[in-house]
């Protein structure tokens, strides 16, 4: 059973076709609204946790416990005055919030968050490639930024989204490499290696155990992706103001700012989906999506507390750092990895 | 036709530490030519002397370096008692000395939390703060002032310390050093900030007489000059303490001796507190300060060590109730301008890490 056929039973009297037409349309806009409320508590979370980190109080003012202040930051967000600066590129200019937004909301509908009790399985696609699509969408995201930068026609935000081109191509070899590692493995023993929930459900022991190089590597990737301190070059607010997106007011700002959060979300899921057998845990078939986000969460904490704590890389030593260092241990954990799996039969 | 693309740093930069304003010319990342451009505070500060009572120039002073205000007071008595012939009485020598250490401390503290803030660490800086407004609390109950205290006056202070602030001071001083470790091992153990400032910004002790820079930077190239220990004043040459050096000249360099600084400055404090002799904290002759007057011409030139180097103040008298002339030398104007030379074929990025590292505080620059 899954949310779709629970919904197709609601909507089955409208007919087939029709029927659902409107369920799929009520799954897309029911995922809409559970993921951005997922990504408002992010926000919250990161808020609340910084300021505990900081010997800070943090957003109280709003709401209980300020939990609306974040509902409050983004009506303020909404309902600021769009400036646009004039020798921008205008289309590039307006599509690069929607290139990051879109390529976010479209990567959490690939992944599996296996099942909730009453409803069912909660994954919306089942690809049989599920892998290589997510990644294929991770990878629409950086040309947002890019775009931003280029277009308009700020020095900050030119130097910001060169730097961004030049983190995103140092990282995402490594990041690929690990990932065929997990493959490799799990094609020992389930037939379709290239969909998460094959990787998931093939994780007798968490990846991150059996691959510990790899879970570096694909950590180290993810917070480059989703670039927060240490390695916000692209940002970099004390050096290029606010990198790719200086230009940028309201809303449209507040996309990249969401889109940085849910790059932290994105990377904890696939971490814990990839590394830590996702919604596997004790009673999983039950709630496995419980299991889920208490290890997503776990991580994104982590996360917070590396962002915190650590300044920022210079962007040249990064360069380095991932073909240097990221490259070469990838290639070990793969070399390691077809050891365990073909020699010892793992 | 160049390559270089001119980038405009400042005034309203997020790095750039009040009005800096940096025209740099970029080659990719790289820095060819830099000049700063700085007057974007100038607040008249040297004229408005000559136009008001001696008494109250301290006022003006306070504005300059207002992170480190009583150091400015220091400085600014210093020449003027010197001037007018009027000491302060024992008492307040103590007190003054004691606060000048307390506000180094404070300033340091700043500038180590503005450097994280630069290089993108964004905790250490609540963590300095925190412990900087425990100084400016016993600032508060001293004058009733948090950072411009205009606390020290002409022949003495501005109101006695109670046993109740000096208690607090104590406290203060036995809590302090596992929190300051604390902080120093937040910096000083991370991999990342090692590296980013391990080798940056290289400054040469020629180079650094040559452009007259002083205080923590000029320490950290190897020179062994602090005005405390070459020329004493308050009570410097009565406490024990030493003078931090390192000959790395690097802005890691320049991190250790200001939080080795800190450490000495604990120190000079811990050995006085328990010594406050009793007796007036102001000298009777300047009981009616709007009356101190300078009899005949006369002028004076005193140097102090404030938090960022030699501060040094210059005062011309013609008679009357108020100065002739006054002129400041500012040492965070000498070490600015050595910025140029450091910052010179580094990357963006290090030019941050660089003049974050100089500790700029811009009311003392422009005056």
């Amino acid at each position: 059973m899954t949310l779709l056929s629970t919904l197709y039973g609601i909507f089955s009297f409208l007919g087939h076709y029709p029927g659902y037409a409107v369920s799929y349309f009520i799954e897309a806009l029911l995922y809409l609204i559970v993921i951005s409320l997922l990504l408002i508590f992010v926000i919250y979370l990161f808020r609340k946790f910084m300021a505990r980190l900081q010997l800070r109080l943090g957003p109280n003012r709003v709401g209980k416990f300020g939990l609306l202040q974040l509902i409050a930051d983004a009506l303020k967000l909404i309902g600021k005055e769009s400036i646009l600066p004039k020798e921008r590129d205008d289309l590039p200019y307006r599509v690069a919030p929607m290139i990051v937004m879109i390529g976010l909301f479209l990567a959490f509908t690939i992944l599996p968050y296996g099942s909730l009790i009453g409803i069912g399985s909660l994954t919306v696609t089942n690809s049989a490639v599920s892998l290589l699509l997510v990644f294929a969408v991770i990878a629409i995201m950086p040309l947002g930024e890019v775009l931003a930068g280029i277009s308009s026609h700020n020095k900050y935000a030119l130097i910001g989204a060169l730097r961004s081109i030049a983190k995103d191509i140092s990282f995402e070899v490594p990041m690929m490499l690990s990932i065929l590692a997990i493959v490799m493995m799990a094609s020992a023993r389930v037939p379709e290696s290239l969909s998460i929930s094959s990787i998931v459900s093939a994780q007798f022991l968490p990846y991150a155990i059996l691959q510990p190089l790899g879970v570096f590597v694909f950590f180290t990737s993810m917070v480059a992706r989703a670039s927060y301190t240490p390695f916000d070059m692209g940002e970099s607010d004390s050096e290029l103001v606010s990198g790719f997106s200086t230009e940028y007011t309201g809303m449209r700002f507040g996309i990249f700012y969401i889109g940085l959060f849910g790059s932290i979300l994105l990377g904890s899921t696939l971490v814990s989906l990839l590394y830590l057998s996702g919604y596997n845990g004790p009673l999983s078939t039950e709630a496995g999506v419980v299991w889920l986000f208490i290890k997503a969460m776990v991580l994104v904490l982590i996360s917070f507390t590396v962002w915190l704590s650590m300044p920022r890389i210079r962007i040249d030593k990064f360069v380095n750092f991932g073909w240097k260092y990221l490259l070469p241990i990838s290639f070990v954990n793969l070399i390691l990895t077809g050891i365990l799996t073909l020699g010892l039969g793992w | 036709m160049s390559d270089l693309m001119q980038l405009n740093m400042g005034p309203q930069h997020p790095s750039m530490h009040g009005v800096l304003r940096l025209k740099v010319k970029v080659e990719g990342e790289i820095i060819r030519e830099i000049e700063p451009v700085i007057g974007y505070l100038h607040r008249n500060a040297e004229k408005l002397c000559e136009m008001t009572y001696y008494c109250d120039n301290l006022v003006y002073f306070d504005r300059m370096d207002y992170v480190a205000s009583m150091n400015m007071e220091a400085g600014y008595l210093e020449a003027a008692e010197k001037l007018l012939g009027i000491p302060p009485p024992e008492r307040a020598v103590y007190i003054r000395t004691i606060m000048n250490e307390l506000s180094r401390i404070a300033s340091h503290l700043v500038w180590a939390g503005a450097f994280g803030l630069d290089l993108g660490m964004l905790t250490p800086f609540f963590y300095c703060f925190v412990e900087r407004e425990k100084i400016l609390r016993i600032f508060t109950e001293s004058c009733g002032s948090r950072q411009e205290t205009n606390y020290f006056s002409i022949g003495g202070v501005y109101q006695d310390i109670t046993p109740e602030i000096v208690d607090h001071i104590k406290t203060f001083l036995s809590e302090f050093p596992r929190k300051l470790e604390d902080i120093y091992n937040l910096f000083a153990k991370n991999d990342v900030f090692l590296s980013r400032t391990r080798g940056i910004g290289y400054l040469d002790p020629e180079i650094a007489i040559q452009y007259g820079v002083t205080g923590p930077m000029l320490r950290a190239s190897g020179v062994p000059y602090d005005v405390r220990k070459a020329e004493p004043y308050l009570l410097y040459d009565k406490v024990d303490f030493d003078i931090p050096i390192s000959k790395k000249g690097d802005s890691l360099a320049r991190f250790s001796v200001r939080f080795e600084e800190i450490r000495q400055s604990i120190r000079i404090i811990k050995q006085i507190i328990d010594k406050i002799p009793e007796g007036p904290f102001f000298n009777p002759k300047a009981k009616k300060p709007m009356m101190i007057r300078l009899r005949g011409d006369g002028e004076v030139y005193a140097r102090t060590e404030s938090s960022k180097g030699e501060f040094g103040v210059y005062i011309v008298g013609d008679g009357g109730v108020k100065p002739y002339r006054v002129h400041v030398r500012s040492p965070t104007f000498k070490n600015l301008s050595v910025l140029p030379e450091l910052a010179k074929n580094q990357m963006i990025a290090d030019l941050i890490a660089i003049s974050g590292s100089i500790d700029l505080v811009f009311g003392e620059i422009d005056r």
